[in-house]
This record gives structure tokens, sequence and C-alpha cells, in this order.
């Protein structure tokens, strides 16, 4: 379990991403990212909804209660505009470490 | 900003966020079950972490401890009364010396604006001045732009009929009151344009004044009165509220023009040589610095009309004044509040060991709290939650009590009526800062002992009795101190005769005479005091014995300063006032150069020669000693080494002499015989004639005020370190019951239990009295400069406060220690 939490900073940038296609209530970003990283990831629920809250209060989501495919009431998070903005500037940023990351591990 | 509001929306509707939560979580979990997922972490826990991301759990947590503390304390409500009673007195110590600070000094006078007053003075190179010249404030007045208006205000004292010592009455300008704000009780105050040259001279009555002479009747307005023999009519009663700019309650208010009316020969508004003290309101706009300079300006030019009389490159400062002055009073008040704050020392170091024993006793309830996974920190602010809400209560009780003393004081001491001891919003935040200082010092050690769960807690608490028995010794010393020097002020002898001798002060200057008009004076009235049956001596001064005016000249002994106190008088000065001569000669009549210095000076200044025939310089002046007196400390009463010389008046001191004179009999009875004596040599005025032992018992009785003060504290202090002692040994014997019972039933010795149960604090409390007597000793260094007369090395003050501390103590720990003795072996091996 342990070599497949992520760092805090990558899974606000991947939650805001898998955000980007459309609403998704919490089990299903947490199964999104799972499914996407091919089984590499996996987003535990003490670090998801601590995440989520915090996304939520700095207002890059909203959250609002829909119904889910197995007809429960559920809480459906959204991308806001500025977390559109937070979106590209955290992609465009970690996409600067990496590289410089990425660099150092060839060269050095 | 926007973060923040969601923020405290959450905090808002938390309950429902929460639920919100836990759904969420709950479905979060039923899909990963049913995806045949691990079950996951506490449910609880992980909720309460992402709660967390909120921001408001320390506001959660702070509830929680609140209304614990408050559980808490209801569950032991002697040990919250006895806290909360100990807390409020070193508060309320401290708050009371606080806020008499703060009305005295820091709030200012009881006027119109007082920020916009300035008091001038004179400043020139090489000299300076307080007061101002009338004519030289008459011309300011008439030119200034920055100032909107100018006020003026001199004292003198005017006889009243049927009043033996001559009130003060203040003359000032016709706008002071308006200027000021003042209102008044009854009847009408001065206005502007009562100061016409044919207005009819009037009075007001100072409020003290009209209560205490005229018993607060009303229907005096209107009537008539004679000060200084001279007839004039009561216009009205200032307002007990009215605080002047003096600071002073003077029995009557009347106005500088009619200076001339009151007082024969005044020459108080035309002459530069005599002075009044002068404010000034700043104009809107203006600043203290633009008043100061265009003042300088128009000093310059009133200097071109009258060059002797206004100074070479005079200058005038101005200063706020509309705030009481405190010359001298500064140190006095430091050392009240050292004195207040060994109080507070002393409280808290009590509700600290209290605490201490406290958390002992909670130590399995600290265990069961930190099994169930409370960190230490959580327990620290816990515990301490608890001693700010004790603190807070501590804070308003001190409050209170602070200010029933100090109205008390204000009571005891007759402080003027205007001064309004209600606490203000500095009083109040100060009492708040205290409080949590208090909390922090009383508060944090116990709970950093008590939640790191040492099973031996005595360093702190060795600390915190150690500290009490040292601040509560230090003022008990210090109150030992100041009693054995006013017993010693009362009892020593003062070197001269008071009982049988009377003074008389004409204040000639301040009626006009001139050196020769005051010579003539003085020899009629010595022909007709002589007259008088029962005068047997008879002589003059320029410094009446403890009249408060001194003149001193200082010399350099062995690098350190040296005042010498100087009696300007005629050679019959010695005799009338019993002072010895003990070797050469007395001052003769034409003996300018003549000087008689007293035993300490001459043992001060000439150790190893014999001082007959030495020079003796004073400025420019060189004396030749003539003579030897015995030490009178007849201006310097309490400091018994004082020294002091005796050289012939002249010209000058003329108008200035008060005559003594020495009576075979009881002086009571002689007063009026001299007042009438003085009026009939001039029956414009009636001087100030007072009998010396009534001014000595009241010198002496200001410093028995003061050390009964102190004694005060100290026995406070006393009393509480008494119940931290109390509550430490039964605290202790409590705990040691069952090892005592065994040892009772083994068949110990009872003395040999006591002394087992003592001895545990002998150390500390010794080790507390050295550090107190220490720290008196460096704290009687500080009185002495305000104090004289109070020997720092005084052995009996010292022990006798010892002794004292030693015998409360012992039976403090012996009364629950006795307890100890009657313990039944059987019930307490049984108990727990």
């Amino acid at each position: 379990m342990q070599k497949n939490e992520m760092p805090s900073g990558a899974l606000v940038l991947l939650i805001l991403r898998v955000l980007r296609s459309g609403p998704l209530h919490g089990y299903a970003i947490g199964q999104r990212i799972h499914t996407l990283s091919s089984d590499a990831l996996r987003v535990e629920e003490g670090s998801l909804y601590p995440a989520l809250q915090k996304i939520l209060l700095k207002g890059w989501v909203t959250a609002a209660w829909g119904t889910s495919e197995t007809s429960r009431k559920v809480r459906f998070y959204k991308l806001t505009r500025n977390g559109m903005k937070q979106l590209e500037v955290e992609a465009s940023q970690y996409n600067r470490q990496t590289k410089a990351i990425r660099a150092i591990l060839r060269t050095a | 900003m926007r973060e923040l509001l969601r923020r405290i929306h959450y905090l808002l509707h938390r309950r429902r966020f929460d639920d919100e939560l836990a759904e969420e979580m709950a479905f979060h979990r039923d899909m990963a079950e049913q995806c045949g997922g691990v079950p996951l972490d506490d449910a609880l826990r992980l909720r309460e972490e992402s709660r967390d991301v909120w921001g408001f759990m320390w506001l959660d947590r702070l509830g929680q401890d609140l209304r614990y503390a408050f559980r808490s304390m209801r569950t032991s409500p002697g040990f919250t009364a006895a806290s909360v009673l100990v807390l409020a007195i070193g508060i309320g110590a401290t708050v009371a010396a606080f806020s008499s600070f703060n009305m005295v000094a820091l709030r200012p006078l009881a006027v119109r604006d007082p920020e916009t007053i300035l008091r001038f003075q004179r400043h020139a190179p090489n000299r300076s001045g307080s007061e101002v010249p009338y004519p030289a404030v008459a011309f300011y007045r008439e030119h200034t732009r920055t100032l909107s208006a100018v006020l003026a205000q001199t004292a003198s004292r005017l006889s009243v009929e049927g009043v033996e010592r001559p009130p003060s009455t203040f003359f000032v300008t016709a706008n002071f009151f308006d200027e000021l704000g003042a209102r008044p009780r009854h009847g009408s105050l001065f206005g502007v344009g009562d100061d016409r040259p044919d207005a009819p001279p009037a009075v007001v009555l100072g409020h003290g004044f009209w209560a205490s002479h005229f018993g607060s009747d009303p229907s005096v307005v209107g009537t008539s009165v004679r000060l200084n023999g001279k007839a004039v009519t009561i216009i009205g009663v200032v307002a007990r509220e009215f605080s002047g700019l003096g600071g002073d309650d003077p029995a009557f208010w009347a106005l500088l023009d009619h200076h001339g009316y009151f007082v024969h020969g005044s020459q108080l508004l035309t002459d530069f040589s005599s002075v009044v003290t002068m404010w000034g309101r700043l104009s809107p706009g203006a600043s203290p610095q633009m008043a100061a300079d265009e003042l300088t300006t128009l000093a310059a030019e009133l200097r071109r009309q009258h060059p002797r009389d206004v100074w070479d490159g005079e200058r005038l400062l101005g200063e706020p004044g509309g705030y009481a002055q405190l010359v001298g009073a500064t140190s006095m008040f430091a050392l009240v509040g050292a004195l207040v704050l060994l109080i507070l020392a002393v409280a808290c170091g009590n509700l600290g060991s209290l605490l201490l024993a406290r958390g002992a006793s909670r130590q399995r309830e600290m265990a069961l709290r930190s099994a169930i996974g409370a960190g230490p920190g959580r327990l620290i602010r816990q515990l301490f939650t608890e001693s700010l809400v004790l603190a807070l209560m501590g804070c308003v009780g001190g409050l209170a009590l602070g200010s029933l003393v100090l109205k008390g004081i204000m009571v005891w001491t007759e402080a003027p009526p205007w001064l309004d001891p209600t606490p203000d919003w500095r009083v109040v935040t100060f009492a708040i800062a205290i409080g949590f200082l208090s909390s922090v010092l009383f508060g944090l050690a116990p709970a950093l002992q008590i939640a790191r769960q040492r099973q031996k807690i005595t360093v702190g608490r060795t600390l915190l009795i150690g500290v009490q028995v040292a601040s509560s010794c230090v003022l008990l010393i210090v109150a030992g101190l100041l009693a054995r020097a006013a017993e010693r002020a009362a009892s020593t002898d003062p070197g001269f005769d008071y009982e049988h001798v009377i003074v008389l002060e004409p204040s000639l200057s301040e009626h006009g005479y001139t050196a020769s008009r005051a010579r003539e004076y003085i020899q009629d009235l010595s022909v007709r005091l002589r007259g008088i049956a029962g005068v047997e001596d008879l002589s003059v001064t320029s410094t009446p014995p403890l009249g408060g005016l001194t003149i001193t000249a200082s010399l350099q002994l062995d690098g350190r300063p040296l005042d010498v106190y100087i009696h300007q008088v005629d050679p019959q000065y010695l005799t009338t006032m019993k002072i010895p001569l003990l070797r050469g000669r007395n001052l003769v009549d034409g003996d300018d150069r003549g000087v008689v210095v007293s035993e300490s000076l001459a043992r001060r200044k000439w150790p190893d020669r014999d001082p007959l025939g030495a020079l003796f310089k004073i400025g420019d002046e060189a004396l030749t000693v003539v003579g030897i007196a015995g030490n009178a400390r007849s201006l310097a009463i309490r400091d018994p080494e004082a020294v002091e010389l005796y050289r012939l008046a002249r010209e000058a001191d003329l108008t200035g002499l008060a005559m003594v004179a020495r009576t075979a009999g009881p002086t009571d009875a002689m007063a009026s015989a001299f007042s009438a004596a003085a009026n009939r040599v001039d029956p414009n005025f009636r001087p100030q004639v007072q009998l010396l032992k009534d001014q000595f018992h009241q010198s002496v009785g200001d410093s028995e005020r003061g050390a009964i003060a102190v004694s005060l504290l100290g026995v406070i202090a006393l009393a509480v370190a008494c119940l931290g002692v109390v509550g430490l040994v039964a605290y202790s014997v409590a705990q040691r019951t069952k090892e005592i019972g065994i040892r009772l039933a083994l068949g110990a010795d009872s003395r040999h239990i006591l002394r087992s149960l003592c001895s545990q604090f002998g150390g500390t409390i010794i080790g507390g009295l050295v550090v107190g007597v220490l720290g008196a000793a460096g704290l009687a260094q500080l009185l002495r400069r305000e104090l004289y007369g109070l020997s720092t090395i005084d052995p009996i003050a010292y022990i006798s406060a010892i002794v004292l501390f030693l015998f409360a103590v012992g039976l403090a720990a012996l009364w629950p220690a006795r307890r100890a003795l009657r313990v039944d072996p059987l019930v307490a091996l049984r108990c727990d």
C-alpha cells in the first residue's frame, strides 16, 4: 500500500485533472485515478477526503448532491473556472519540475 | 478573503457539513466493499482528519476545554473559591497601584480639551524659570496668534476671619473658568468682563473649603467675607469635579486684576520681578512648536522694550499642561509598584503550589486521558485553559477589590475630589494583562509537570514555595524597616525644641514689602511679641523649621555630592531653638563672613583637623567657621545624616523672613495673641501662625502612615504565604497517611513524625528566607533615596521580620501536621 501512495501536491493536480471531463463523486474520482494510472496509483480515503475539503475551501470545485449509478444519494464535485486555471498552473508547474528532474537523472 | 468567508461558512454550518461528509464517506466505503476492497481505517478518525482542513478544530477544542474547566471547578468549589480569592488579592493590589498611577499621571486633568493646553516656562542659555512675569503674560496674550487663549494663575495665602491658618487663594485670569469648561455648583463663576477696572471685587469658593468651612450651605452665595480684612462678595461655588490646572483645591478663587485690592502694595500686575504660572490654549491648527516659536519671537520683541527684565536669548517652551505635574513622585510609584508585584508573586506562587498539589491528586485522571490518546500538548492545553479561567475570575475579583481599595485610600489620604477612581480602559487592559501574566506564572509550570506525569513534582513545588517565602519576607522586612524609621523619627531627639516654639510667617514679599519696610515691620513686631507674657526668646530665619522651604548648597566630598542645609538667621536663633553651641562662639550682629556649622558637617568636611577658623565656600563667598553647633534636623526631620550651617540673614533676605519664638509654657493658647499682634503692626493682613509641635507631629505622622500601609501589604503577603504552607503540609499529610499509619503502628514517636513532615520543606523555607533578606536589603537601598531615616542594616527590623515569619509559617505547618498524629493506624492501612 505504501508505495502506491502519492505526494499530496500531486493528488490535488490529479483530482482537478480527472474532474475536467465532467463532475464525479468521491469514490469515482478515486477509481478513475486508479484505472487511468493502470492500477499503479491508489487513492486512500484518508487522503482523498481531506484533499477534497481543501479544494472545496479554495473554491476550485463545487459540490452538489446527485444520484449515483447505484441510485444512492452522493455528492458530485464539479470543476469551477478558478479550478480550471489552477489546473493549468499546477500542470505546467508539474511539467517543468519533472522535466528538470528528468534532465538531472539523465546527465548527472 | 473568499477562502476565509468559506471557512466561516463551514464553521457556522459545521453540523450539516459534518453529516454530509459522514454520508459521503459511508457511500465510499460501501462501494469499496462491493468491489472487494479492503476495509479501511477507522471512519471517525478519517472524518476528523478531513474536517480538520476546515481549520476550526481549535475552537472546538477550546469549547471542550472550557466546558471541562467549569465542570471541574464546580466539583471543587472550595479550591476554586480559595484560588480566586488569593488571585484577586494579588491582582487587586497591583490594579490599585496601577489605577492610582493612571488616575494621577496618565489621565488628563478634569478640564475641557486638556490636550490643547500648554504650560509655558522660561528658558535662557544660563538660567530658567518655571513661571513668567505677569506683564510679559499680558504682552503675549495681546500679540499671540497661535494661542486662542492665555491663562495665568498665582497662589497666595490670605487671612480669613475665624480661620487659624490662612487658606490658599488662587488668583486667575478672567477667562480661566470659561476656557477650562468649569461649571459652578452654586451661583456663578468669573467670566470675561469681570476684570473691567470698575467691576466690584468678587471671589468664588473652592468646593472643599465651601464644604468644610461653610457647611455646604448654598445660601453663602451673595454674602460677603473679609479676606485680608477686605470685604468681598462670594459670587459662586465651583463644581466638585473641576480640577483646575494646579492640582490643588484652593479655598478661594479671585481675579488677578484684584490682587492689589486684597494684597496691600501688590505690584504683581506691573512688576517683572513677581511671577505667575502661564498656560496657553492652542489655536485650531497650531502646533506646540509653532506656539513656542512665536512666543520666543515675542519675547525678543519684549526684550527690546524691557532689556533688563527679559533675559538674553529667552525662549518660552510649552509642555503639556493638561496633566498633573508629578515631580519626584515617579520613583515613589516605582517603589509601590515593586511592593505590589511582590504581593502578586506571593499570590501566584501560592496558587501554583495549590495547582501542583491538586494536579498530583489528578494523576489517575491524566494517566487515563493519555491512555486514550491525549498527547502531552493536549493535556497542557487543557490544564492551562483551567488556569486561564481561574485567572479571568481572579481578574474580575481583582478589579473589584482594587477599585475598592483605591477608594479607601482616597478617603484615607483626603485625595482631591476631582480624581475619579472608576477603572477606565487602561486599568481594565492592565488587569487582563496581569491576569494573563499570572496565569502563565502560576499555571504553566504545574501544567507542564502534571502533563509529563512526573511522580516527583518537587522541583516546581520547591520553586513556588521559595518564591512565596522570599517575596513575603521582602515585604515584611521592608515594612519593618519603615516602621522602625517612623518610630525613630518620632522618638529620637531632632536636635531642637519643638514643644515650645511658635512660627510666624508674614510672607512679606507677597504683600508688596520692600527690604527697608520689612526691616521696620520685623522690628515693630519683635517689640510687640516680646511684650506678650510667656515669650522667652525671639529670632528670625529665612527657612522656618519644618516649613518645607529649604536652601541648600551642594558640596563635593570625596567625589560624592553632599547637600548642606543653609539657615539664614539672626544671632538669637540657636538659643531660641535650643540648639546647643558645642565649641567656638555664636554669630554676632554684623558677622557677615562668619558661619556656625553643625557638628555633623564639621565631622564630614574636616574629619582630621580643627574646623574652627577654617574657610567654607558657598558659591563665590568664603566664610570662616566661628563655631560648632549641635545637630538639628529642623529642615530634614527624616534624615539623620543631614548637615547644616547657620549664617546671618542679609538685606536681600528680609522680605522672606519668618519669626520663631520660644515660650515658657505650652504654646497652644498663644497663637491667637501672636496673630493679633501682627495684625496691629500691619492691619492689611494676618500672617500664618503655627505651633511647631503640630508640624512636627504631622511630618512624623506621614512616615507612620507609610509604614502602616506597607505593614498591611506585608501582613497580607504573610497571610497568603501561610495559607500556601497550610495547604502544602495538609496535602503532604494526606499523601503520606498510609506511611504515617505504618510508622505509628510500629510505635514511632509523634515528634519524629512531625519532624519528618516539616523537614521536607525546611530547606526551601530557609533558601527563600535568604533570597528574601537579600532582596529586602536591595530594595531598602532604593527606599533610602526616598525616605530618610531608613537604615539599610537595621538588625532589629530584619530579625523581628524573620522571627514573625518563622513563627507564622511554623504555626501554619503545625496545624495540618497535627492531623497526621491523630491518624488511626488501622484506618490508614485500610485506605488505598
